[in-house]
């Protein structure tokens, strides 16, 4: 018979948490905590919007083709508007069409104005110096080389432009995103004759990204849950992190072959064939009447303002 | 019992060796018949799982040859679309990893998913869709996605993909493997139910309780990568020097005894 030798250490109980409380110096987090914690759960969060797809608003029961193709229109529409009370407009149309399609408009609104600042904010923030954009000084902010620097109304403008731009933007995206099924909406792509293979890789991402997000987690937990003292070490935390995307590299690769052999198991040969057939409906044609009037009505209001 | 017929799947001296090193199976034959519920049993890492892929034609042998229905499976034959459609459709494979076999966006299109690449017209897909849903009583997650499904809820899912298709093979790589006790007996029934409806069974397996539930034959493998033994589950089971010598089970191990002998 074979017997695993227990080590003497193993069978001493080590000492574990002070009987006298927590009294210890408290840890924060570091930023490889933060950063793994932090990015799962937004990712969690927002794949999690198929709650709010599923409620009876108005959007939800919009054609998912006629929403894309809808929005598509708008963000032209967007992008043509050149006057920021317009723009303005189109923004403040979008929080009502939230609120009717049952998306909590505080949630709404931050979703939008969270990434504003981070994507938007850093690159028009220098437009707004004299030094960039040239013009009538409204904020001296004092003199370089003799020179007067401030922020400029020229300046200012052009920033608003783009930030309220962007903002109608993402929040069109966001209704668009927040009322399709994430299924509903790659059957519409696929609908609309986006190519096969591009909606089926893009499908099988998505459900993928919330396994390895899965063993990201675990991963990152598993580490956690084996570290006592207080990690100072920043080598360390990389070394983990670029340690974690290798080992996550080489887990997805295993995975795509054993789902490509699952795929060839079942008959493919490389041609997605699905079961949506999609029906329009009065609120289809409701929707896009209201949309072509919109884009008619801001379009001709940005002319009559001019440029 | 099932009547003993005629050979469907034959493996003959076949060898596999992954990135032409690792030996996986070794001079392996094998001979399943229509009707039958063969268990390949062995430890980890033994070659169950890669002769099973080699039933599915998803890899080839270096060496030996492989025959489903009289016709020789090579990876040429399988590039030949009738050929291709009519293998794949006479042989199901659940594979032991759900997630990799549930890769589709809700559990409808998953179950749609082989029928539809058989080109087959869209209302019978979608009949047999529903059926198989009501069958393995999954209609209530349809339009669910696979992410939001527990353990054996995607093992639900991934049988009813595979039983869709009516295959006349059905390959279980583990099936039983990190399931709970009632989704375990759950699943035992069924490929009873299933076998007595006439489907033929292979299945891989190193869980001993359930061996003589889920097969009437059993090929067993040695750690070197070879088939060393065939028989029935009462004389493999009755074989102590056997079962130790493939590291099925320990000195230390009390004789077998057969907790899931609950299905009739």
């Amino acid at each position: 018979m074979t017997s695993t030798a227990t080590p003497a250490w193993l069978l001493d109980s080590e000492v574990g948490l002070c009987p006298c409380g927590c009294i210890g110096t408290r840890k924060k987090a570091n930023l490889v905590d933060k950063t793994i914690a932090g990015s799962a759960s937004l990712l969690r969060r927002a794949m999690f919007a198929d709650d709010t797809s599923a409620q009876p608003g108005l959007l939800q029961r919009v054609d998912p083709r006629i929403k894309v193709l809808s929005l598509v229109g708008l963000l032209v529409v967007t992008s043509l508007v050149h006057h920021i009370p317009v723009l303005l407009a189109m923004y403040l149309a979008t929080l009502p069409l939230a609120v009717a399609s049952r998306l909590s408009l505080r949630f709404f609104v931050k979703r939008v104005w969270l990434f504003i600042p981070i994507f938007t904010g850093v690159i028009v923030l220098p437009a707004m110096f004299s030094f960039i954009t040239h013009g009538h000084i409204v904020v001296p902010l004092g003199h370089w080389f003799g020179h007067r620097v401030g922020l400029t109304s020229q300046g200012l403008r052009s920033a608003g432009l783009i930030v309220i731009r962007v903002a109608t933007s993402i929040s069109l995206v966001v209704l668009l995103t927040l009322t399709t099924p994430w299924v509903e909406l790659l059957a519409a792509l696929r609908a609309l004759r986006v190519p096969r293979m591009f909606v089926l890789v893009t499908g099988m991402a998505y459900r993928y990204l919330f396994h390895l997000l899965d063993s990201v987690t675990d991963m990152y937990t598993a580490r956690k849950s084996r570290m006592v003292g207080r990690e100072t070490d920043v080598v360390a935390g990389r070394a983990f992190v670029g340690a974690s995307a290798g080992a996550m590299f080489g887990k997805a690769h295993a995975l795509s072959e054993e789902v490509y052999s699952a795929m060839i198991a079942r008959g493919y040969n490389g041609n997605a064939r699905t079961m949506n057939r999609f029906r329009l409906g009065v609120q289809d044609l409701v929707w896009v009447t209201a949309c072509l009037a919109a884009a008619v009505v801001v379009l001709g209001w940005d002319h009559a303002i001019g440029r | 019992m099932q009547s003993v017929a005629d050979p469907i799947l034959v493996v003959d001296g076949v060898s596999y060796s992954y990135l032409d090193k690792f030996p996986a199976l070794v001079d392996v034959s094998l001979t399943v018949r229509r009707g039958e519920k063969v268990a390949l049993l062995g430890a980890n890492g033994c070659g169950k799982s890669t002769l099973l892929k080699v039933l599915d034609g998803l890899v080839f042998p270096d060496a030996g040859s492989y025959h489903a229905f009289g016709t020789a499976v090579t990876e040429q034959h399988l590039e030949d679309q009738q050929f291709s459609e009519g293998f794949r459709s006479r042989v199901g494979f659940v594979f032991q990893n759900s997630d990799a076999q549930v890769f589709s966006s809700n559990v409808r299109d998953e179950i749609a998913f082989g029928p539809l690449n058989m080109a087959m017209p869209l209302d019978q897909v979608k009949r047999r869709v529903d059926d198989t849903l009501e069958m393995l009583d999954i209609a209530d997650i349809a339009d669910r996605a696979p992410y939001q499904l527990s353990g054996g809820q995607k093992k639900r899912v991934a049988i009813a993909s595979v039983l869709v298709m009516n295959p006349e093979v059905l390959i279980f790589d583990e099936p039983t493997a990190a399931l709970d006790p009632r989704t375990q007996h759950w699943l035992m029934e069924l490929i009873v139910e299933l076998n007595r409806a006439g489907k033929t069974i292979v299945l891989a397996t190193h869980d001993l309780a359930t061996l003589e539930t889920l097969a009437d034959r059993c090929a067993v493998f040695s750690e070197d990568h070879r088939i060393i033994a065939d028989g029935t589950p009462e004389d493999i089971l009755a074989d102590r020097r056997l079962l130790l010598s493939v590291n099925l089970i320990h000195d230390d191990d009390p004789m077998h005894e057969h907790p899931h002998m609950l299905i009739p």
